[in-house]
């Protein structure tokens, strides 16, 4: 074995601990996604080199560490089938790493856990987009590279905190580079390859059922379905509805959405103004987006827009992703709705909810009109003692039986239903609409922020000669109808939505700059792409770019980043000219050599005194303590501004020839 | 694969002794005397560096990008520090050494920094044999801000003679190891190797003192410079009896006026010997001449007549004379 070579040379204790905390610091971002048996396993094998080498012994015996690595990897693969994608390379990664700790006995073997540190790092954060992942990450690999250095330097007088300087400067030299890089870089519209997606985490937000009897904690939840920024006009603020999933069949209690058939709505013709608007939604593993009302135009190649003018994905949404949209806020239609439509929106289980079927053929009775009937029920709702509540009582089978007779409280989700029920027992086309109603504008950034909290059920009715009209029975429950500790629907109805209304409007407004941050870092970082790429190109001049055009200003930056660093290196080896220390031992120097002692140019301040001393014994002892004073000042690891001062004072005194006894001659002369 | 990288470093040296010729020392490195190239571990790490940027661009990821780019761009400045522990760097020689066979030849090398930024793990390196390349002697210094670090090759000898080293190296893979960086210093390092002292034959000057016994005999007591250990051939009359009754070892008196004249070492008095042997003798002489009795002494070899002295110096002077016996100059 070649033991001479210097990365073979054993690894201290020390090494080997700032490298194993290097690792868990990289592996802690992957816990969520790791086994927890491979994590024990990990952390087993490290801590027992430690503790063997804090013992001062050398690696475990060889057929445990095959037997460890052998077994360990035979269960990651039999456990994960593969060792494809994120999960799984991470997975046999943070192994292939506790088990190289496990033998290390050299530096090439760390430097091994190194490499394998930075990957770790990169791979939590190609599935991420938190900046505080990323600035996390950025402090792991320079700790990692201040442990390569502590690793390499052969003299390891060093203090932890001089070379972790040393590495932070290094990696602050960096950053200009790494931004010239990252700005230029060409990009890829889709994935180079298809890697097996991972394991989908869990839906968020809305579903694509809903039963009112239930009890949900959606509207407790601030969490963010979306942000969004209107170009131009902002619809007010009665026509902001999100719409979400559609659903259509109603069992009595429980309301589904039916398949969603690609097609667009039979014969709408949009009213009113288009809006034209910027959706950023939150990754939530459903299918579908949420736009304005009536979206016609989309700038996402694979969504499209079922009959019900539901916009969906084929696949479900697992990062986030920017949609710019138009929609309308009213559709009209003068056709009718097809035969197979009107059937499944009218229906109603036969067996269920005798009293609202009664109820429904009262009130038929005096209005035959379809529209002034569902203005009859709205009126209902208003004009009798519903309540909005967030915590309803629980409903049985005949649930908008209970609903409208009995409990008389709910939510959105109850009042849409029962809405549903009475016009389609009028054989009027009705369904539900769920999605989100409203949203917080950020006055710091210009967009809005729609929330979990601001989740909204509500009517679609089919008036024939107007098309699909919007109906909303929520919003005609009065405002002093609102049980206390309902704070959305408080905030729904105030039009401001809930988490967002803090006591203190600091702490909200401090929460909207957060979030337009939020905003910003992801419009202008996380959604760089080609298109922004071209547009800062075209802002630098460069008019219709192309390949060559990007590299030759990507190399332009690159030596202007070089030349700055070349600049800033030079800068930093060069002694300061200024420094008063320096200065004084030039004058030291010059005061000697005008008296016959001239420092040689290969003579260090030491040898020099040495010389000295020899040569004039009685300047000796003098001299002899300057320069070793100059050497302290200059080689000594602290300046102290006394020394330095104390220094300076007495090399303007020194007088090589003032107290010679032989130089009586010169002074008098 | 290693022959072939040594034939590829030896070829870069000699081009790099044509390309460059021999420095003026002390030599202070600059720019264009400075080679780079990745070390192993830095050669993984270029091909983990295209593996992040493969999988940055595959995922679309943008911090994913920022990451890499930010590691490669980290790698790009750490290979300009590497070339920055060099440049600007000092170093002087000192090019002549004495040495006897079978010890160690010293060269002092001495670095100096008069930069504002400490010079870390700086190697000297000095390659023994042209045709091995692992044969070599190499030691590691730090040199802090405004300092100077001198720094010991022991080159072990064996041979008598004129060993000579065209070129030293100085190279650091400072500060992580991802890069090496090199300069090679064309300075004739020369090792005067003398001859080990070695032989039994008596000093010639006690030789010559025999067949005057009568001068040195008339001089009396009080010439009598001290006691010199008994070597055979030296004529009984000088032995020290007295010492050697009281138990002393065999030892013969020496007179103060042999020390003054001087002794001549004189090839010629070693007809008949092999020239190693004869070159062994000479040195021990001078070892003995150097340690036993206060005369001065020349040396006479063929080509070289080096008038009497005394000390180091005039040891040393003659001793290079027979490390030079017979070497080709320089």
């Amino acid at each position: 074995m070649k033991s001479a070579a210097p990365s073979a040379t054993r690894v201290t204790y020390e090494q080997l601990r700032s490298m194993s905390v290097c690792l868990a610091l990289a592996l802690a971002v992957h816990t969520a996604a790791l086994p927890l048996w491979l994590l024990a396993t990990i952390a087993a094998v490290i801590a027992i080199r430690l503790a063997l080498s804090a013992r001062g012994h050398t690696v475990p015996a060889r057929a445990l560490r095959i037997g460890v690595a052998v077994v360990s990897i035979g269960i990651l693969f039999l456990k994960l089938h593969t060792f494809n994608g994120v999960v799984a390379g991470s997975a046999l990664l943070s192994l292939v790493a506790g088990l190289k700790l496990f033998e290390t006995q050299t530096r090439r073997d760390l430097y091994v856990v190194a490499l394998i540190v930075y990957f770790l790092s990169l791979a939590a954060l190609l599935t991420s987009e938190s900046f505080w992942l990323l600035a996390y990450l950025l402090t792991v690999s320079w700790l990692t590279t201040t442990t390569l250095l502590r690793l390499t330097h052969s003299s390891p007088s060093t203090g932890w905190r001089r070379s972790a300087r040393y590495a932070g400067r290094i990696s602050a030299q960096a950053l200009p580079l790494a931004v010239v890089l990252w700005l230029f870089f060409p990009r890829f519209d889709g994935p180079l390859w298809r890697v097996p997606s991972d394991s989908r985490s869990a839906e968020t937000g809305l579903s694509d059922t809903m039963s009112p009897g239930d009890i949900t904690d959606l509207a407790l939840s601030d969490e963010v379905a979306f942000r969004v920024h209107f170009d131009g006009a902002t619809p007010p603020a009665a026509e902001r509805y999100w719409r979400g999933p559609v659903l259509h069949d109603f069992d009595g209690r429980t309301w589904r959405g039916s398949v969603a058939l690609r097609g667009s709505a039979p014969n709408l013709t949009p009213v009113g103004p288009a809006y034209r608007y910027l959706v950023s939604l939150e990754p939530n593993q459903h299918n579908w987006l949420f736009a304005l009302d009536w979206p016609d135009q989309w700038n996402l190649s694979d969504a499209y827009l079922t009959s019900d003018g539901m916009l969906v994905r084929p696949a479900p949404l697992s990062h986030p992703i920017d949609v710019s949209i138009s929609s309308h806020t009213h559709v009209e239609s003068a056709h009718s709705l097809t035969e197979g439509a009107r059937r499944r929106d009218t229906r109603l289980p036969a067996q269920r909810n005798p009293r609202t079927r009664q109820l429904a053929l009262e009130l038929r009775r005096t209005h035959p009109d379809d529209l002034g009937y569902m203005n009859a029920v709205l009126e209902m709702f208003r004009q009798q003692p519903f309540f909005y509540t967030l915590e309803p009582p629980p409903l049985g089978l005949d649930s908008i039986d209970e609903f409208l007779f009995d409990t008389k409280r709910g939510f959105c989700g109850h009042y849409a239903s029962a809405l549903a029920a009475l016009a389609r027992a009028a054989g009027i086309p009705t369904r539900i609409v769920t999605g989100y109603y409203g949203g917080t504008y950020n006055r710091f950034a210009d967009y809005w922020i729609v929330s979990q909290s601001d989740a909204h059920a509500w009517n679609e009715v089919w008036i024939e000669g107007h098309g699909w009209m919007r109906f909303d029975p929520t919003s005609a429950i009065a405002p002093g109808r609102v049980e206390p500790g309902s704070d959305a629907s408080l905030a729904r109805s105030a039009r401001l939505s809930g988490p967002w209304r803090q006591p203190l409007s600091w702490l909200s407004d401090a929460r909207l700059q957060f979030d337009a941050l939020r905003q910003l870092w992801r419009e202008r970082i996380l959604r760089f792409d080609q298109r922004s790429q071209d547009r800062l190109l075209g802002n630098l001049g460069v008019t219709e770019p192309d390949g060559a055009k990007v590299a030759m200003v990507m190399g332009a930056g690159l030596v202007l980043v070089f030349i700055w660093l070349t600049w800033q290196i030079r800068r930093e080896q060069r002694p300061d000219p200024k420094d008063p220390v320096l200065l004084a031992y030039g004058k030291l120097c010059r005061k000697l050599a005008s008296a016959g002692l001239p420092r040689r140019p290969s003579e260090g301040a030491e040898s020099f005194a040495a010389r000295v001393a020899v040569e004039r014994p009685d300047l000796g002892p003098r001299v002899g303590v300057l320069l070793k004073r100059y050497s302290r000042l200059r080689y000594g690891a602290k300046r102290r501004t006394r020394t330095e001062r104390w220094f300076v004072a007495r090399v303007r005194a020194f007088k090589p020839r003032g107290i010679l006894p032989g130089s009586q001659g010169s002074r008098r002369g | 694969m290693r022959s072939l990288r040594d034939t590829a470093i030896a070829r870069i040296r000699v081009w790099y002794a044509r390309r460059h010729g021999v420095d003026a020392l002390p030599v202070k490195i600059e720019r264009r005397r400075i080679y780079i190239v990745p070390t192993r571990f830095g050669l993984l790490l270029t091909a983990l560096l295209l593996a992040m940027l493969v999988a940055g661009l595959n995922y679309s990821s943008n911090l994913g990008l920022a990451f890499a780019f930010f590691m490669t761009s980290t790698v790009l400045v750490a290979m300009h520090h590497c070339h920055r522990n060099l440049l600007g760097l000092t170093v002087d020689v000192k090019l002549d050494v004495d040495v006897l066979a079978g010890a160690d030849a010293l060269f002092y090398f001495m670095l100096r920094n008069e930069s504002a930024v400490d010079r870390c793990d700086v190697e000297v390196r000095l390659r023994t044999a042209s045709d091995s390349p692992r044969a070599l002697v190499e030691a590691t210094r730090s040199v802090a801000i405004g300092g100077y670090e001198e720094v010991m090759l022991a080159v072990p000898v064996t041979h008598r003679g004129v060993t000579r080293f065209s070129q030293f190296e100085l190279r650091t893979s400072y500060p992580f190891g991802w890069f090496r960086a090199w300069t090679y210093v064309q300075a004739p390092l020369t090792a005067f190797v003398a001859p080990s002292p070695a032989g039994n034959r008596p000093l010639p000057a006690v030789t010559a003192a025999a067949g005057e016994s009568a001068r040195s005999e008339s001089r009396g007591e009080e010439d009598f410079a001290g006691l010199r250990s008994y070597t055979p051939g030296i004529p009984l009359k000088h032995m020290a009896w007295k010492t050697l009754a009281r138990g002393g070892e065999a030892s013969v008196r020496v007179y103060s006026d042999l020390g003054a004249r001087p002794e001549w070492l004189e090839w010629s008095a070693l007809e008949g010997l092999d020239t190693e042997v004869r070159l062994s003798q000479l040195s021990r002489w001078i070892a003995e001449c150097e340690t036993g009795h206060q005369r001065p002494y020349g040396l006479r070899i063929p080509g070289i007549d080096i008038p009497p002295g005394r000390g180091p110096a005039h040891r040393w002077r003659c001793l290079r004379a027979l490390a030079c016996h017979g070497m080709p100059p320089a």
